[in-house]
């Protein structure tokens, strides 16, 4: 090279090529952050028709699969293990997609998917194959998520909703009969029973700054009669309401009273759990699946028979429950060139003898209406039975291609209003003009 | 003309030199794949990155060219803010006590006493722990219902609020928990330095008369200051792309340069060229550290005197 020739330089130093380099291995640090293109070609080829779905633990999922192999001509239905983690699993999918589509023909997805996916064109639309006489043998609300634009992308699968769960023996001792009908009755309840009996917390719910923490704030704003999108009209936020404002105004009480612990700020379903099935809480706000952990090995304290379920309570004056919907539909690749055979393993996994093994082998909530009347499901499951009317109130959340960032944003603003770093109508304030604005970035 | 010519003339022989002699020449064979690969895997994605930055490009296409609009939309995002405004706070916090007390254990570590290759192996045990890992379990540690650290803080009226629903008080515990990590490697770095500084020389000092704070001033810290500016930029340039340790920590509520990064990129669908926008501003501020660190401070990045 020709610096070799020129004399070293000892002082008064300048950028040489050396320290370029030095340097650009410093900058990597930064770039290790930076974006990388997606690239590959899409479409599934010949062989097996490939199922995507979360882990399983039960186990029920491969023996589905196993059973639908053996009966099925001409192809076979292969498992493909997603991520556990709901996130993990979307960000998994979406990259496949955005590569083009990918080899997977059926995805299992959450609730909150459909619309995201198909805005993009990636899903494929089923409104011919899913008829509304059809449509009328599952739930409204899971079949409600699956709606974008009038169509239909899919077919719900199973189901998910927030449950209150109360300790039925704490409340008949205090003299309650029945659990509290709404919030502030909650309040009086945790208040009373907590003092009396010595428990450590009133209510414990999911309050962190996450997916969750979106279930939870929509409920308050529901049962106090907001919401986020015009019913009408789904591109208006209407979320800077008085009735939103004081359903949030309720989550932030349950703090600031000290019904619920100051960290339930910090809790996801994860520290629900143990302070309710510990026996150090007297209300829980949580999913169905809590139920099957009480009296277990790992939380021997607390046993079925002392838990209570309801609806989740109302705000003063109003009528309906709402909980947040939760669950998984089945969705079909768009870019499959395999639709009638992935047609009929969705009808096979969705019928209601399917629905009913996974509903009694893994204690999911089944989303045929029928199976509820089913008395094996309710004498096995009784969450069933108890959380009946409570899943029949199910919403879903706000249907939107973008609804990765209205969640962001709900996020935050609903974490920082139950911290009371805002305040309730701040939030909600926020919340219209940002959710606004994706709209708009939308349309 | 004739200086143009003249010029042309210069790098025909520039690449004659260079590509002429078959032994070069087999040497820049010899660097090729690597170069390629160095092009491929960092070059083409930098570069990449930069340009989605100046488009409206969205995770699932490539967008129109809008300038900087990105960047200006980045500036007056507030969560860019916060998460630059935690970032420099946990860098420069955490680099500084890092820096002081890694000193105090090398200096402790580099004398000759029973016991030292315990005590060497001992002090790396945190800095062992994947992130994560450690970042989980100071979570429960700070946790109110089962966290040690809290309940003792709480006690003893340090606190009055839990520590993980206080933003204030998270940023402290990341900083904590980041010296706890992290001054290990602050030290072994040091003492590598310290033990390149022949003990005559020290004799020599004391032979002359000088005491413990001259010969420390005097002789260790200029010897050292090669070795702390490397131990200094390494650990600065670590710190400002702090992600695994705010994202599992604080359960994502804490903001950082690069959590922003994440969240726009791979979260939300709308923020995909602003997210990278500011991993471009990642990039070139980290690439200014490090030139401050080689021009204003005068490290030595050559290996040969």
């Amino acid at each position: 090279m020709t610096e070799r020739k020129a004399p070293r330089r000892t002082t008064g130093r300048k950028l040489n090529r050396r320290d370029f380099l030095k340097l650009g291995g410093a900058g990597l640090a930064g770039a290790a952050l930076l974006g990388t293109a997606g690239c590959g070609g899409g479409g599934s080829g010949s062989g097996d028709l490939i199922f995507a779905m979360g882990t399983d633990t039960s186990g029920t999922l491969q023996n589905l699969i196993d059973k639908f192999n053996k009966q099925s001509k001409g192809f076979k239905v292969q498992f493909r293990e997603m991520p556990t983690d709901t996130g993990q699993y979307f960000d998994k999918i979406r990259t496949q997609f955005q590569a083009g589509g990918g080899d997977i023909d059926v995805i299992g997805a959450d609730v909150i998917w459909p619309a995201q996916f198909a805005a993009n064109g990636w899903i494929a639309d089923v409104s011919d194959k899913f008829p509304e006489s059809e449509r009328q043998k599952f739930l409204d609300a899971p079949v409600q998520s699956l709606i974008y634009e009038d169509k239909i992308y899919g077919v719900p699968w199973f189901t998910d909703a927030g449950l209150l769960y109360y300790r039925q023996d704490l409340l008949e001792k205090a003299g309650y009969s029945e659990p509290p009908k709404t919030w502030t009755e909650l309040q009086e309840m945790a208040e009373k029973v907590k003092q009396d009996q010595g428990i450590k917390n009133g209510f414990v719910f999911q309050g962190d700054q996450y997916e969750g923490g979106v279930c939870n704030g929509l409920e308050y704003i529901w049962t106090n009669g907001g919401d986020v999108l015009d019913p009408n009209d789904p591109n208006a936020i209407v979320i800077d309401s008085p009735e939103a404002a004081d359903g949030l105004a309720i989550e932030h009480s349950m703090l600031q009273e000290g019904v619920a612990p100051q960290s339930v700020s910090t809790y996801t379903e994860t520290e629900t759990d143990p302070a309710f099935l510990n026996g150090d809480a007297v209300f829980a706000r949580n999913w169905p699946y809590m139920y099957a952990l009480a009296g277990t090995e790992d939380y021997p304290d607390v046993k079925p028979e002392q838990i209570g379920i309801a609806p989740l309570p109302v705000a003063e004056g109003q009528g309906e429950s709402a909980s947040a919907l939760g669950g998984w539909n089945m969705l079909i690749n768009a870019a499959s060139d395999r639709q009638e055979e992935a047609w009929q393993f969705v009808q096979f996994m969705t019928s209601e003898e399917s629905q009913r093994i996974r509903t009694l082998e893994a204690t999911l909530l089944p989303t045929r209406t029928s199976l509820y009347s089913d008395q094996e499901i309710r004498e096995t499951v009784p969450v069933v039975a108890l959380g009946e009317v409570a899943l029949k109130n199910a919403r879903p959340r706000p249907v939107s291609p973008y609804y990765s960032d209205m969640s962001l944003e709900m996020q935050e603003q609903f974490n920082a209003s139950l911290k009371g770093e805002i305040s309730p109508e701040e939030a909600v304030g926020t919340l219209q003009e940002s959710l606004t604005e994706i709209v708009q970035a939308g349309s | 003309m004739t200086s143009a010519t003249g010029q042309k003339k210069r790098r025909g022989g520039w690449i004659k030199e260079e590509f002429g002699n078959a032994e070069r020449r087999t040497a820049y064979y010899m660097i090729l794949p690597a170069l390629l690969i160095i092009l491929a895997i960092a070059f083409f994605p930098i570069m990449y990155s930069v340009l989605l930055s100046v488009t409206s490009s969205t995770i699932t296409g490539f967008g129109s060219f809008v300038g900087a609009e990105n960047y200006i939309e980045m500036f007056q995002n507030e969560d860019f803010w916060e998460g630059l405004k935690n970032t420099l706070i946990f860098t420069v916090v955490s680099v500084t006590i890092e820096f002081i007390i890694g000193l105090g254990i090398a200096l402790a570590i580099n004398r000759a006493f029973r016991g030292r290759g315990l005590v060497r192996a001992a002090v790396l045990v945190p800095w062992a722990f994947p992130t994560v890992i450690s970042a989980v379990m100071w979570r429960l540690m700070f946790q109110d219902q089962i966290g040690v650290i809290n309940e003792v803080a709480n006690g003893i009226g340090l606190i009055s609020e839990p520590i993980l629903s206080d933003t204030t008080l998270l940023l402290l515990g990341a900083i904590f928990v980041d010296v706890w990590k992290t001054t290990p490697f602050m030290a072994l770095l040091l003492l590598a330095g310290l033990q390149t500084i022949p003990g005559d020389i020290y004799e020599a000092a004391r032979v002359d008369g000088a005491n413990v704070m001259q010969r420390f001033f005097r002789i260790t810290m200029p010897m050292l200051k090669g070795t702390i500016l490397v131990a200094l930029l390494f650990r600065t340039l670590d710190a400002y792309r702090v992600y695994d340790l705010f994202w599992v920590m604080s359960g994502q509520q804490l903001e950082s340069l690069s959590t922003f990064v994440f969240k726009s990129v791979r979260v939300s669908q709308l923020l995909f060229a602003q997210g990278n926008a500011a991993s471009v501003f990642i990039f070139v501020t980290a690439f200014l550290i490090a030139l401050i660190f080689i021009k204003v401070f005068g490290m030595q990045t050559g290996t040969e005197e």
